[in-house]
């Protein structure tokens, strides 16, 4: 394997006395399309948070395409696009207004990035609604508008946090299709979701994180190990059923 | 049905003691307040027996307790869960019951026994008899029941509307008249009664018309039934309840509608401007032209923007009448500066999770210039014509325009030195803010209720410090010909903002380059 595309080597970070994420260690393949994958609270987001520039780790290197993201955050962050996991745009700004605005934040002539963000409106299916104020957008419209703002200045690398929650199943094709395209370019996604479905279905590299710890990583194929990629995480990560028997009245058979 | 929602508004209340200590204080201090308020309600009602004004200045509290009832549900919709019949409609509940429950909730709480017992202050300064007192009693009944029912009324009415973001906007806006009225109130009657032109009797020509509205109804009663009029007291009453049981009916329909109505919050309309303005300006347009977009659509920054000349009237409103009426020109125009730049002093924050997208794309001192730089430009395109326009308005008033010069010269000095702090105090002093049911605009998150404080002070402190050769400059300069002076002192002044907004943009560019991160945690942890 050549460079990787993403390096992360004993990233931790504490909140109070809760270690969110306990020194994980990772390497992403460029042009892979690989998963991050953990229960709530696993330390998903904020794994992410720091591998984007957007939280200081208390320890560790992350390292994109060569480049330290803590090192030199402007020439790193020049390459990455980031979705969040709560869309998080201007909310006063209009559809078309939000894509050029952050086309433009990435340094693209003011023509270039309209033009961009009128072609990436249509592809995700936002062009009617380009001129409505993001506030006014519902959740899956949101959630494209935000994958928009991170594809309009073309990064190399994509950082996507649970990027199909709330989203329809047509506007979740539409972007399970522009993720594929744009990996099958070259570019790297990383993605995280506790979906195991999707992962299985657009994955190539998967990673299993519980309690801050990295438990599993390596390709779909050998985290499974021959089971469903649900029954290989519920094996790692530990069944959490509580007792149902407490709830016998509930059923139609019950009165 | 009644009982359970009773209950249910005496738990909310109950929990409301058990969540952040921000909560709790806002709790006990909200019932300390409905304490002082019928303490000072009944002492003033009392107060008024013998005066010949009574009945009128009685009339005028029973309709202002009545407006109150009917703003403060627009401005803190969401406050008490049991206003929102969507929060219902999940339930299997016939309407009536329903409604009975929601009125009895309505009349549960500090607030509205505070209402009852500083009211029944009426049956010592207008009540004069056994007839008389019975009648009081209950015509303050009727008054709180028919201001519950209208707050309900109202509520229900609009909960569709007030759920949505145009809504909320909307109630933004209240809150000038609110503060406009409040500072007249607090600036023009005091003034007024010291100079003897507000007194009771002022009030006739108001209760003219007051007298027909339900509250006045309520007044008028007590007030026939205790000078001997018992029929048109009762006459009254029975109007005064025809109207309650005419409102409660449309609240009954307006509810049965509002429970399988779907809320307007997804129906926005589109936006005129299809492109960012200011596309040749690099880094620095592109962020001025988002700030710019902001202050128009933004109800927040529209709210600040329509506060800021009602305090520079304010500040002036003592004075402009007077020989000591330049006081009151440079006055406004330095509260102007240090408010703006209070106004816009958590910037990063305010401007929510969304600065993430901006984050990604800013670093290093030189874009944080820029970034900082376009938020200055945008504030000041707005900034400078505003204040100018209320200077020279305030010089007018006064009978001097001329010295309009003067306010404007104080306004850009005002406003250079309110926009360096701005930018120093959003990324010095930054908090997370969040929306809350109950205040229109975001408030600072638990643990952070004295920054706004710490922000007000110190642009307060700053910008008055920095004023200080401007003012002197202008007080000191009268001799000279206008025709030197005012041009001089203008450009001097707007020179002097220029350098200290400069100065402020670097020394909060330098410091935002070292903490970037943590400032973008921050703006994530708002919600607005």
């Amino acid at each position: 394997m050549g460079q990787p595309a993403i390096a992360v080597h004993v990233l931790r970070k504490s909140f109070g006395t809760k270690e969110a994420v306990a020194g994980i260690d990772l390497e992403i393949a460029a042009g892979s399309f690989a998963g991050l994958v953990g229960p709530n609270g696993a330390g998903k987001t904020t794994s992410l948070s720091m591998m984007t520039g957007l939280l200081r780790p208390d320890a560790g290197q992350v390292v994109i395409n060569g480049l330290d993201v803590w090192a030199d955050p402007v020439a790193a962050k020049a390459i990455i696009g980031v979705v969040p996991s709560e869309a998080r745009l201007f909310e006063r700004l209009s559809g078309e207004e939000l894509l050029e605005y952050a086309g433009r934040l990435h340094g693209l002539p003011a023509g270039e990035a309209r033009s961009r963000a009128e072609q990436l409106l249509n592809v995700l299916d936002l062009a009617e609604d380009a001129r409505r104020l993001v506030a006014d957008y519902s959740t899956g419209m949101r959630r494209k508008a935000s994958l928009g703002c991170a594809l309009i200045h073309n990064p190399m690398v994509l950082f996507l946090d649970e990027p199909l929650e709330g989203v329809d199943p047509v506007s979740g094709d539409v972007i399970r299709r522009l993720l594929t395209r744009f990996v099958r370019s070259g570019s790297t996604v990383l993605f995280s979701s506790h979906v195991m479905e999707l992962v299985e279905q657009v994955c190539d590299h998967v990673s299993i994180i519980d309690k801050g710890h990295i438990v599993m990583t390596g390709t779909i194929d050998q985290v499974r190990g021959g089971k469903t990629l649900q029954q290989a995480f519920i094996d790692l990560v530990g069944a959490r059923a509580a007792d149902e028997e407490v709830l016998s009245w509930l059923g139609s058979s019950s009165s | 049905m009644a009982r359970l929602l009773v209950q249910l508004k005496l738990h909310l209340l109950r929990n409301a003691l058990r969540s952040s200590a921000g909560a709790k204080v806002g709790f006990i201090a909200s019932t300390i307040g409905a304490g002082l308020v019928a303490a000072g309600a009944f002492a003033i009602l009392a107060l008024l027996r013998g005066n010949a004004a009574s009945v009128y200045l009685t009339s005028v509290i029973f309709t202002v307790f009545a407006f109150g009832w009917l703003m403060l549900p627009l401005l803190a919709f969401g406050l008490d869960g049991t206003l929102d019949p969507a929060t219902l409609a999940l339930y299997p509940l016939r309407t009536r019951p329903l409604a009975v429950g929601l009125l009895a909730a309505s009349a549960t709480g500090a607030w509205p026994l505070a209402n009852v017992l500083g009211l029944l202050g009426v049956t010592v300064g207008l009540a004069s008899d056994g007839f008389g007192l019975l009648v009081a009693v209950l015509a303050v009944l009727l008054q709180v029941l028919f201001c519950i029912t209208l707050a309900r009324f109202v509520t229900t009415g609009m909960a569709g509307v007030l759920r949505s973001r145009r809504g909320r906007d909307l109630a933004i806006f209240l809150v000038i008249p609110l503060f406009a009225l409040y500072e007249a109130f607090a600036q023009l009657v005091p003034r007024l009664s010291a100079e003897g032109k507000l007194t009771p009797a002022s009030f006739a020509g108001v209760d003219a018309w007051l007298r027909w509205l339900p509250p006045g109804l309520a007044a008028h009663a007590i007030r026939d039934a205790s000078t001997g009029h018992p029929g048109t007291a009762l006459l009254r009453l029975a109007l005064l309840a025809g109207v309650i049981v005419v409102l409660g009916w449309l609240w009954v329909g307006s509810l049965r509608r509002a429970l399988v109505t779907a809320d307007a919050s997804t129906q926005g309309s589109a936006v005129r401007a299809a492109r960012l303005p200011f596309a040749g300006y690099g880094l620095r347009g592109t962020v001025a032209a988002r700030f710019w977009v902001y202050q128009r659509r933004d109800p927040l920054s529209l709210m600040y923007w329509g506060v800021t000349p009602v305090i520079m009237l304010a500040a002036s409103v003592s004075t402009i009448t007077t020989p000591r009426y330049l006081v009151g020109v440079l006055l406004s125009a330095a509260f102007a500066g240090a408010f703006v730049g209070f106004f816009h002093s958590n910037s990063i924050a305010m401007s929510g999770p969304g600065f993430a997208v901006e984050a990604v794309a800013l670093t290093g001192r030189r874009a944080l210039r820029a970034y900082f730089t376009g938020q200055n430009i945008a504030l000041g395109i707005i900034g400078v014509p505003l204040l100018a326009v209320v200077s020279f308005g305030i010089a007018a008033v006064a009978g001097h325009p001329v010295n309009g010069f003067l306010g404007l010269a104080v306004d850009l000095a005002g406003l250079g030195a309110g926009l360096a702090m701005s930018n120093i105090l959003t990324v010095g002093l930054a908090y997370p803010v969040e929306k809350r049911a109950g205040s229109p605009a975001p408030r600072p998150a638990d643990g952070f209720a004295g920054h706004p404080l710490g922000g007000t002070l110190s642009c307060l402190a700053v910008v008055g410090i920095t004023l200080i050769p401007v003012i002197v400059a202008c007080l000191t300069t009268h001799g000279a010909p206008a025709g030197i002076r005012m041009p001089l002192l203008v450009l001097g002044a707007a020179g002097y903002g220029l350098a200290l907004v400069w100065a402020g943009m670097r020394i909060a560019a330098a410091t935002a380059a070292q903490k970037l991160p943590e400032l973008t945690q921050i703006a994530i942890r708002s919600k607005l």
